[in-house]
């Protein structure tokens, strides 16, 4: 009984403390646990690689720095997914603080195909307006965004001589942490302009992201970390990059994240069952 | 006038609009870009808007000395130093506002507070998770099965070991606490794995763990998330004819005629 009360009122600087352990525990050792692709991101994979050498894929980035370590190993995997099969990136960003988190990716990633800015890729920046700069991007490209992020004219760009509104894109990659995000590409770009649109989302917005995937209005979806783990693992596989894979890697501090936690709820539930029936 | 002209102007605007989706003649779709750039200025002016009601709510925060009112002071001093530094410096990549706001304050302090959540919810999972009720139970064995199933850790693990280990959890359970519904609950499920194996041949059946995830994601989860996305695009159809028409003027704010 005397138990059963200790572990109902047990100090929660414990808990962060087993919590801590563990996450850091398979990040300084890891464990090797491996992770299984499964068909959301499988379906992703495929409709970017079928997509012809020479066309351009859109990304954007709509999440910012809170959601870094979950949906940034999203972005560099799926670039170098489009960069080992020559294609061009156009990167753009429905939310400000995401302007840098993307600037980095196109900063980082494509020396590492030896691809150059303005010719294998571009980054757009942010515009404030969100369905108007969808519905705007659709009729041209060049009206939303005369100059890029980094100031330099678009015409000045051989990448867009080739790109002027979005029916020249195949297919979107929306990488959202929330609103505004993969929602208004699915219901501006896919609805209006045919486009394709595959997402990554962070783990607890997932669940609102599978009616789109199963109407086939989406075309694949990564969850969480894990998610972007699924797509590294696929890259890796099919030889297309040998590159850390920070998702992978991060995937052992999770699974014993959620065990930790689970064990904590049965725990939880043992002790407020036995206190109750004993006080009751 | 000054309800009558913007309700006249949102009547046009919005009757047009939707007659332009369907008319794809060049004259329409003119029409449609030069609508979009309207669009994307106005929500350049909603930014100023923004910014003026934050500095309006903190500076009379601090005025009347509100609970939590030091915070203000730190909200202002940013929102004032970021303003100075974009303003004077630029918003391009290598400016102090990428290299010093950005990378060296935005990006360690969202990672961090996004970060310490995991502690928060493991605290919080450990003292408010009960299963109280039988909703309560359902819906925490269906987390377990979430948890488990979407990370390394579960995926090799047949959902029906799975099961076992849950009633062997639920049989020390019982025992601890003595409880009646606890035992009849463990009965049940013991009940159904026999049933289960023996439709099985009294071999493992091969459903694993993931796949049990995936199917509480992809069938329940999924009705009801349907169901509230078809609800809210119905609310969603309903409140923009309200505003079209004039019947729903909550957007024109308070005032007299």
């Amino acid at each position: 009984m005397k138990l059963f009360n200790y572990l109902l009122k047990i100090d929660r600087r414990i808990i962060y403390i087993v919590v801590g352990l563990l996450v850091m525990f398979p990040l300084v050792k890891p464990l090797g646990l491996g992770v299984t692709s499964g068909p959301r991101a499988r379906t992703l994979f495929e409709a970017i690689d079928a997509v012809p050498a020479g066309k351009t894929i859109l990304i954007s980035v709509d999440f910012d720095p809170s959601s870094m370590p979950e949906l940034y190993p999203m972005l560099t995997a799926v670039m170098r997914h489009a960069f080992a099969k020559n294609l061009k990136v156009l990167l753009c960003g429905l939310w400000v603080t995401g302007a840098g988190l993307a600037d980095k990716a196109a900063t980082e990633i494509p020396p590492e195909y030896g691809k150059k800015y303005g010719e294998d890729v571009v980054f757009l920046g942010w515009k404030a307006g969100v369905d108007a700069v969808i519905l705007g991007m659709g009729e041209n490209i060049k009206n939303v965004y005369p100059v890029d992020y980094y100031g330099k004219p678009l015409d000045s760009l051989p990448m867009m001589n080739t790109v002027k509104q979005l029916r020249d894109i195949p297919i979107v990659f929306a990488i959202s942490a929330g609103t505004p995000g993969y929602q208004d590409w699915l219901l501006y770009a896919q609805s209006r302009y045919g486009m394709r649109v595959g997402a990554g989302v962070t783990a607890v917005s997932a669940a609102d992201a599978y009616p789109y995937l199963q109407s086939g209005q989406m075309t694949g979806l990564l969850a969480g970390m894990k998610g972007g783990a699924e797509y590294e693992v696929l890259v890796q596989k099919a030889g297309y990059s040998k590159a850390y894979m920070p998702a992978v890697a991060a995937m052992d501090s999770q699974s014993l994240a959620h065990v930790v936690i689970l064990l904590l709820v049965i725990v939880g539930n043992v002790a407020y069952f036995a206190t109750r029936k004993r006080g009751a | 006038m000054k309800r009558s002209i913007p309700l006249a102007i949102c009547l046009i605007m919005g009757i047009a609009m939707m007659i332009q989706f369907f008319v794809p003649h060049p004259a329409s779709v003119a029409f449609y870009d030069l609508t979009t750039k309207w669009v994307r200025i106005v929500a350049a002016f909603a930014l100023v808007l923004g910014t003026g009601s934050l500095v309006m709510y903190h500076v009379d925060k601090l005025q009347r000395r509100r609970r939590g009112w030091y915070y203000s002071i730190v909200t202002l001093t940013a929102a004032a130093a970021t303003s100075v530094i974009g303003l004077g410096w630029g918003v391009r990549p290598g400016s102090p506002l990428q290299d010093i706001i950005f990378s060296n304050l935005l990006v360690p302090l969202n990672s961090s507070m996004f970060a310490i959540l995991a502690f928060y919810m493991a605290s919080a999972a450990y003292r408010a998770f009960r299963a109280r009720t039988k909703e309560a139970a359902l819906l925490l064995v269906a987390a377990f099965v979430v948890m488990l199933g979407m990370v390394p850790i579960g995926a090799n693990v047949p959902f029906f070991w799975f099961l076992v280990v849950m009633a062997g959890a639920l049989i020390v359970a019982g025992l601890v606490t003595r409880s009646k519904a606890l035992f009849i609950g463990t009965g049940a499920l013991v009940v159904g794995l026999l049933v289960w194996l023996a439709f099985s041949g009294f071999k493992v059946p091969r459903l694993m763990l993931p796949d049990t995830a995936e199917w509480v994601l992809s069938v329940p989860n999924m009705a009801a998330k349907r169901a509230i996305l078809f609800g809210i695009a119905l609310g969603g159809i309903a409140t923009s004819l309200k505003v079209i028409l004039g019947i729903e003027r909550g957007w024109l704010g308070g005032g007299k005629q």
